[in-house]
């Protein structure tokens, strides 16, 4: 038998050698138990609501083209359309900024950076789901100062 | 850094050939180059390397038997655990070709022979020397989920008696022979080690689905933390690596399913 | 140095060793130093089951077990142990289910029991359903069982820590201590392998349960750590070693790996088969056929493939056939060792047979203990506070051949016996004095070994030991063969004194350890080839092909090994006593004989 060994370039160094272990707190409480079961129902749901946004607003009646302020403006005067898309824009940002949190547990190593993604995550989704519910119930498409060339034909000055 | 080792020629004793050839006269031979990661603290500095080794192998021979042809008759100060080299005690679980396997199960004729063989410890744990890692955080894991029988009510003089079916329930996480090649394998644990791993949560399964234990409710909840099995997303590291063929993402996912249960 | 007090220490973390420590760690402050981590030990191996008469499938009681194990013993069982072991059994089983142990289960839902090789019904008739058995995991399903009530009573562990040293009151190696003195054991000075410290353990009682020595040999079901630690340690301390001459050679080892098919194959109705197809054990053992006791079946295949009828292209070996078993009865009963025969030999067991040889298995000899697990140092005195379980002690319920199963119920037997002993002596004695700077010798000899100048390889002198022991000293034995064995024996631990340790480190220095085992292996194989090579008869596991008979009139004894100085050293008035290896020639293996217990059975010829 013949053996031959050769050395070859060092390469990154070890990580984390002989670091302690300890796990750092236990949590008590479902909140894990119910993201986790939020994240499968609230999956099927926003699919039914999604193609079904999509199809009213791109398939159905004219398509496309028809989209405009009006065409917003219209759906958001009935009730229904306002909770429809209250949901669906509750239920996106909470499941998006979720896998989100997940993602950042997984992949973030260090403690201080796992906290600013968070603190910026956080801030993203109050920002975006504040705006958009104010959005839904106060929408006029018809601001009172707005130049005229960007307003609906139907606006009455 | 590293020096260029010359090459050299050992001069194995007149026996090593028939190693594991038990007499059986002319037995085919091939050359299997390992390139191993190790790390010697004591002796190479902080940092870990790559080395690598040519040995001549036979049919039979598995990763383990070309670690030991290394140890034995070339370097002596290669340091790698093992003992019952069949698959059953778990000391020899390693990264072998970027996945988790027991030495002493993989055959080398298994394995593409163009290639050097890629040869490190376990990922996730903290190295100590060479292919050994600490193990303790993968014990202390399976130390927190209460790994044994929780009866209540008056022991009886005889057996607890258990149908066939009820014993099948928990059959194959029974299997688990504590080697860490799940956990060690699973992205999540990687990140920061608190996450408390498959194997934990196998041995959890083996009793929470036991007919005669009583604990299940105080095993779910300590899994039912933040580093518990919510963590765990489906990726099928685990069951690939394990050497015992336990359905280990099944378990996992059977133990998510009680705790949904008991909670609605 | 570090130093720790624990009234009981015990030396070893397998089933024995788990086992003492349920019952010490209750009773009083307890540690357990294991050089692996517990659930790594050979235990786990263990495959077809544990006997116990619990009479739920067929009608059995234990005095049919007492009896099949005396006899299987071929007679030099001591039969009030044997009574003990069988007596003893039914909670052993039962005290296993009821820590969670998760046995097979009849229809009822009871334990469930298979055949196994040599226990039998009504003293002989046919084989019975005795073996109570987790499929073909039986010893993985105790060691998890163990270590898990280990972790659920918060048993102390000291982990990777290797036993170097057991320290006595008395140097028994001088021979000059009179019968009748008291001599006690004081603590044991280990080697931590993560750092290379020592560490002095102080205890009023020690347990050795290190288990056994298979690795003298080349092709063994062993694990690489079986190295014959406790045994040697307590024989370089002057502590006799009882019947190494007899070793057990499990027939099914995977031809040429030597790894373990366990009996269960037959007692679920595998059948072996020479090259002819001919199932040949109906030649040998007409009334229970393949189910014979191991030393009867390894002997019988080594003869087929001796007298030509092997098969294979080098006609060396014999095929277990269980290619008429259902498949699905296979995975139910078998998953494991068919696993075995895929993963390692690319042979599939459902349709092909299963190339098998015998291979070195278990050490019947070892530690000579009392009933209680008190070691002895001669046929009377015992060394107070030392108790020893498991393979390595001899108490002696073997004899010269183990029956299948019995070693997983000497495990769980004896190491709650020697558990509760031990924990109820430290409980009412006094500390024992420790010897001035007890570590010296242990350090000394590390270092010795650390520093030895480049200088041969340990695994040549390793492998050529296994080879010497295989060639000479394995199923088939003659004056000439062991001659020979004892002579390369003398030549290696020469070679020994001058191999080198090419890791110079502290931490996990594997190869350090290695070195040191190998001194080990060196003086067991000593023991077993001059107990071999006294004993001028055929019993159970130790077969003479010069004396094919067994003698009864000159041999009906246990052999006693005690480690002597030789007259050189004598004459030079030396005694070099320590835990070390020592210059081959300074000491010699001075036989003695202890007799047998006898209490119902008559000895018989052994017939099947």
């Amino acid at each position: 038998m013949t053996t031959t060994q050769t050395q070859a370039a060092a390469q990154l160094p070890i990580e984390n050698p002989g670091e302690a272990y300890k796990r750092r707190k236990t949590t008590r409480g479902n909140f894990e138990l119910y993201s986790w079961v939020f994240m499968r129902a609230s999956g099927v749901v926003l699919l039914v609501l999604i193609f079904v946004h999509l199809f009213v607003n791109l398939v159905a009646g004219e398509g496309i083209t028809a989209i405009d302020f009006g065409f917003v403006a219209g759906k958001w005067a009935s009730p229904f359309w306002q909770v429809i898309d209250l949901v669906m824009l509750w239920l996106a940002m909470l499941h998006g900024t979720n896998g989100m949190r997940t993602i950042v547990n997984d992949y973030a190593e260090r403690d201080g950076l796992r906290m600013w993604l968070k603190i910026a995550l956080y801030t993203a989704f109050v920002v975006v789901t504040v705006l958009g519910t104010l959005v839904i119930f106060t929408f006029d498409p018809c601001p009172a100062d707005a130049p005229a060339n960007l307003l609906p034909s139907f606006c009455t000055a | 850094m590293s020096t260029l080792m010359e090459n050299t020629t050992s001069s194995p004793g007149p026996e090593t050939g028939a190693e594991t050839g038990g007499g059986m006269g002319e037995i085919p031979s091939f050359d299997v180059t390992l390139r191993i990661r190790r790390y010697s603290p004591e002796t190479h500095g902080d940092e870990a390397y790559w080395q690598e080794f040519t040995v001549t192998a036979y049919g039979t021979d598995r990763l383990l038997d070309a670690l030991h042809k290394v140890k034995w008759d070339v370097d002596g100060s290669l340091t790698f655990r093992r003992s019952c080299a069949h698959g059953v005690c778990g000391s020899d679980a390693m990264r072998i070709n970027g996945r988790n396997r027991l030495a002493c199960k993989v055959l080398l004729k298994d394995l593409n022979p163009d290639k050097p063989i890629l040869v490190e410890p376990l990922k996730g744990l903290p190295v100590k020397k060479d292919l050994v890692v600490d193990m303790e955080p993968f014990f202390a894991s399976y130390r927190e989920i209460m790994p044994f029988l929780i009866t209540g009510g008056n022991e009886p003089t005889r057996e607890r008696l258990q149908s066939a079916e009820q014993r099948e329930r928990f059959d194959d996480t029974t299997k688990c022979i504590l080697c860490a090649a799940c956990t060690s394998s699973c992205p999540v644990f990687w990140t920061d080690g608190q996450y408390f791993g498959p194997a934990a949560i196998v041995n959890a399964h083996r009793f929470i689905f036991d007919s005669r234990d009583d604990g299940a409710a105080q095993r779910l909840e300590i899994l039912n933390d933040k580093e518990g099995v919510w963590r765990c997303r489906t990726i099928f590291n685990c069951s690939e690596a394990c050497p015992r063929g336990i359905e280990i993402t099944k378990a996992i996912k059977e133990v998510k399913r009680a705790m949904i249960t008991r909670a609605f | 140095m570090q130093t720790h007090q624990y009234d009981v220490v015990i030396v070893g973390a397998g089933g024995a060793g788990m086992r003492a420590a349920l019952e010490s760690s209750k009773r009083t402050r307890t540690a357990v130093i294991s050089k692996l981590y517990p659930t790594r030990s050979h235990t786990g191996a263990a495959q077809g089951g544990m006997c116990a008469a619990l009479a739920n499938v067929e009608e059995d009681n234990w005095e049919w077990h007492t009896f099949d194990t005396v006899k299987g013993g071929d007679y030099l069982v001591d039969q009030d142990a044997a009574e003990v072991m069988a007596k003893e059994a039914i909670d052993a089983v039962l005290d296993l289910e009821k820590m969670g142990l998760p046995f097979n289960r009849t229809p009822e839902g009871k334990i469930d029991q298979r055949r196994f090789g040599g226990h039998t019904r009504n003293h002989g008739e046919a084989a019975v359903r005795r073996s109570c058995y987790a499929a073909d995991r039986t010893g993985h399903m105790i060691l998890q069982t163990l270590y898990q009530q280990c972790v659920k009573n918060d048993v102390q562990f000291f982990n990777e820590f290797y036993v170097l040293d057991v320290l006595l009151s008395h140097d028994l190696t001088s021979g000059t201590v009179p019968d009748g003195q008291e001599v006690a054991v004081s603590g044991v000075v280990a080697y931590e392998l993560a750092t290379g410290e020592i560490h002095l353990f102080r205890a009023k009682s020690v347990v050795f349960a290190t288990g056994g020595a298979g690795k003298i040999y080349k092709t063994t079901s062993n694990a690489q750590t079986l190295t014959g630690d406790g045994m040697a340690l307590a024989f370089r301390r002057g502590i006799p070693l009882e019947d190494m001459e007899f070793f057990q050679f499990h027939p099914t080892g995977l031809a040429g790996l030597g790894i373990l098919l366990s009996e269960a194959a037959r007692g679920e109705g595998g059948i072996l088969r020479n090259s002819d197809g001919e199932r040949f054990m109906e030649r040998y053992a007409p009334t229970i056929k393949d189910l014979a006791p191991r030393d009867i079946v390894a002997r019988s295949m080594a003869n087929e493939v001796r007298e030509g009828r092997g098969a294979g292209p080098n006609k060396d070996y014999v095929l277990l056939d269980l290619t008429h078993l259902e498949p699905a009865h296979i995975d139910a009963k078998l998953p494991d060792i068919t696993e075995f025969a895929r993963t390692y030999l690319g042979i599939e067991p459902y349709t092909e047979p299963v190339p098998v040889y015998p291979t070195a298995h278990y050490a019947m000899g070892g530690i000579p203990t009392n009933i209680l697990g008190e070691v002895l140092r001669n046929n009377t005195d015992t060394v107070r506070g030392l108790y020893a379980a498991g393979e390595v002690a001899c108490v002696s319920v073997h004899g010269s051949n183990r029956l299948g199963t019995n070693s997983l119920l000497d495990i769980n037997v004896f190491g709650k016996r020697s558990g509760i002993a031990a924990a109820e002596y430290a409980l009412g004695a006094d500390w024992v004095e420790m010897p001035e700077e007890p570590e010296v010798g242990v350090v000394a000899e590390l270092e010795r070994m650390r520093t030895l100048p480049s200088g041969e390889r340990l695994a040549h002198v390793r492998q050529d030991l296994q080879n010497t022991m295989d060639a000479n000293a394995q199923v088939f034995r003659t004056e000439e063969s062991l001659r020979q064995a004892l002579a390369d024996i003398r030549a290696l631990q020469e070679r020994y004194r001058h191999v080198s340790v090419q890791d110079k480190g502290k931490v996990y220095n594997l190869d350090l350890l290695e070195a040191l085992e190998l001194g080990f292996l060196l003086d067991i194989s000593e023991v077993v080839v001059v107990g071999a090579l006294n004993r001028q008869e055929s019993r159970g596991g130790h077969f003479r092909e010069d004396f094919p008979k067994r003698d009864d009139a000159n041999y009906m004894q246990h052999t006693m090994a005690y480690r002597r100085p030789s007259a050189a050293t004598a004459a030079a008035g030396q005694s070099p006593s320590g835990p070390g290896t020592s210059a081959p020639g300074a000491f010699d293996v001075v036989l003695g004989y202890k007799p047998v217990v006898m209490t119902r059975y008559e000895p018989m010829e052994r017939k099947y």
